[in-house]
């Protein structure tokens, strides 16, 4: 296309070719005896430290997404959809706190490698972890595929394959990067990620740091970024006759809408398969904990981050140009370009593609993970060795990829966008299993499965029959219950608790057997110094040694 | 169902180091509900005033939370190390970390 700043593009293609680098050559970073293990390929070897897994756990968790939907919804809807992303990050540490410590202690000591691993061995319950692992990999690929959505963005911008008509064409600057990210991967496992992660951030760091301070100088100051903020938000929408967004929560349904939307969020995030991987790699119990105190620091860039959304909106070309594409996640890609020199425009756009690689290969590995170890191997080769184990994880991984792929192409953007609420409410409906599995086996097998499943029935069918004005069904992540707006995640997950309370009495009271538990209580605060030995099986091919001495 | 039947095999090895550390305990668990508590409860800063240079009260307040927060956890991370009996090691776990050890030697 004629409009290709080749500056821009030139600087994200060399960093993108760093990247891939690295992903290869993060292979041989901490090598391992024997790659060919699932400790090592999908955990990296769970010896990172406190500085690897601050780096890796914030490129996991704060994703391209974040860079682009955060502020396209501060942009479109303002402080509810938006801002309470902020409020979210804030409570995910002290709430992760209470319970990634026990769930890596208890991880370690049994050599689990998926949260479903846990189910298993806690419930002595095939199904459940089942539904667990279903849920999981059912979650992550809207959830990479909005990584995708968010690479698509900046291209979008950058005016990058966008003319043919033809699918293919368009898209192949995607493909591109996809095949790339999905051959590293299978390459190197969680290693890549890892290492690509220090280069993500601290492009990242730079954008931001550089974003917050010059971008509000070009746009007239805060103050007036703000006010204009507040105006259009306050403003009657043609289309809803409503205000445009709320600026500041003040009535008790908005507000309500902004605390459980945060609340749900924060429970569902440490839940994800992804999050979990990232937690199972570190070398110490400590070090989960150390990051619950070191990760805020990312959030206070979320932060300003949301506000970009803001800054977009008083920035006159900016909206118009959004305006016209009908693209709100294009308002952060259209503002770096307008305002910023091409050169770091260039420095900005590869943050976030980058930014989309990292948490998508952790997505497409722990994906992999669930699926190899607790459908491949649970029902179809309960013999597999830790070699088969690895071989299809890496196959897997490269599937998942590929499914990702076709909704990010396929599917409408709201749709995606959508189905990426549905995900967080899905995994939602896996905490109670989890979390209340981590504390106590008070909760019967049965009765958390059949909780499970009427969460995801009410989930799927309320987010369903949300409407608005512009769209018929999947408009939104809230709903009205009895006169007050609730996130319906968090709804499902009350009666997904309900449920399995009732049930556990009535199953007590019958006596029907509750299953083995593999665990010790003791287990569950332990802090073993050597990497976990790999499983007996895996020691008769002699890969027992003791990795690090 | 399990449970009790758990207990009394470990109980002589592994004493609850919060019922060891009330006072602590219930400091970290103060500490960790605040946090979650004054983020969560919107009423309490939903408003334009005070502002904080340009920025509403509403935005500035979740912004300096984060850092208030990570001196926080921090705190409770600190106080949590008190709780734990004796030097941290791999035989202070009781019996299931404690093979675990040993089989890695």
């Amino acid at each position: 296309m004629s409009n290709v700043n080749a500056v821009t593009f030139t600087i994200v293609v060399v960093l993108f070719l760093v990247v891939t680098l690295t992903g290869f050559a993060a292979a041989r970073w901490r090598r391992a005896e024997d790659m060919l293990h699932l400790n090592e390929w999908g955990l990296g070897g769970r010896g990172f430290g406190t500085f690897v897994a601050w780096f890796l756990l914030g490129g996991d968790l704060y994703t391209a997404y974040t860079f682009i939907a955060v502020p396209a919804a501060m942009f479109g809807a303002g402080a509810v959809t938006g801002y309470f992303a902020v409020a979210y990050t804030i409570i995910v540490f002290p709430i992760a706190l209470i319970f990634l410590p026990r769930l890596w202690s208890i991880a370690r000591v049994h050599h689990y490698v998926t949260p479903a691993d846990f189910i298993r061995g806690r419930f002595g319950s095939r199904g459940l972890a089942l539904a667990i692992a279903f849920t999981g990999i059912l979650a992550l690929m809207p959830y990479i595929a909005l990584q995708l959505v968010g690479i698509q963005a900046v291209l979008t911008v950058m005016g990058v394959g966008t003319t043919s008509g033809n699918a293919f064409v368009k898209d192949l600057p995607l493909f591109i990067a996809f095949i790339v990210l999905a051959v590293f991967t299978f390459v190197s496992g969680l290693r890549a990620p890892a290492l690509i992660a220090f280069i993500k951030d601290t492009l990242v760091y730079l954008m931001i740091i550089v974003a917050v301070l010059y971008l509000p100088t070009k746009v007239g100051g805060w103050g007036h970024i703000f006010s204009t903020a507040q105006a259009h938000m306050t403003s009657i929408s043609p289309v809803t006759h409503k205000p445009t967004g709320v600026f500041i929560p003040t009535t008790g349904n908005s507000q309500l809408a902004f605390s459980t939307l945060a609340l749900g969020s924060a429970l569902a995030l440490m839940v994800y398969p992804h999050a979990v991987t990232a937690v199972l790699s570190t070398k110490r119990r400590d070090i989960i904990k150390r990051n619950m105190a070191l990760l805020p620091l990312y959030s206070i860039m979320l932060g300003f981050i949301a506000l970009l959304g803001y800054v977009a909106l008083a920035d006159k070309v900016t909206a118009a140009n959004v305006k016209k594409a009908n693209n709100p996640q294009l308002a952060v890609p259209y503002l770096f370009q307008h305002l910023f020199p091409s050169w770091f425009t260039g420095i900005a756009f590869s943050a976030i593609v980058i930014g989309a690689l990292v948490p998508a290969a952790i997505m497409a590995i722990a994906a992999a993970n669930l699926f190899t170890r607790n459908i491949f191997k649970e029902f179809f080769k309960p013999d597999a060795s830790p070699r088969l184990e690895t071989r299809v994880s890496q196959w897997v991984s490269m599937l998942v990829k590929v499914g990702a792929l076709l909704f990010a192409i396929g599917l409408p953007k709201t749709f995606s966008i959508n189905l990426q609420l549905l995900g967080g409410i899905w995994i939602l409906q896996t905490f109670p299993a989890i979390v209340s599995g981590l504390f106590t086996r008070w909760f019967h097998r049965w009765a958390l499965l059949a909780g499970w499943l009427a969460g995801m029935l009410y989930g799927t069918i309320a987010a369903y029959n949300v409407s608005t004005p512009t769209t018929s069904h999947w408009g939104g992540s809230v709903n009205t219950l009895w006169g007050h707006t609730y996130y319906i995640g968090l709804t499902a997950v009350i009666l997904n608790l309900a449920v399995s309370a009732v049930l556990t009495l009535v199953l007590r009271a019958t006596r029907v057997p509750a299953g083995t538990d593999e665990t010790l209580q003791p287990q569950y605060t332990a802090d073993p110094v050597d990497a976990p030995t790999p499983a007996p099986a895996a020691a008769v091919l002699g890969s027992e040694v003791s990795r690090g001495d | 169902m399990t449970q009790p039947s758990d207990t009394p095999a470990t109980s002589g090895r592994f004493r609850s180091p919060v019922a060891a550390h009330p006072v602590t305990s219930a400091i970290i668990a103060i500490l960790v509900l605040a946090s979650i508590f004054f983020a969560l409860y919107v009423p309490l800063y939903a408003s334009a005033t005070p502002k904080a240079g340009d920025f509403p009260f509403f935005y500035f307040y979740l912004l300096i939370y984060m850092p208030v927060l990570g001196v926080v956890m921090w705190i409770v991370i600190t106080l949590q190390r008190r709780l734990r009996p004796g030097v941290p090691g791999p035989g202070a776990e009781g019996p299931a970390g404690a093979d675990d050890g040993e089989v890695a030697r």
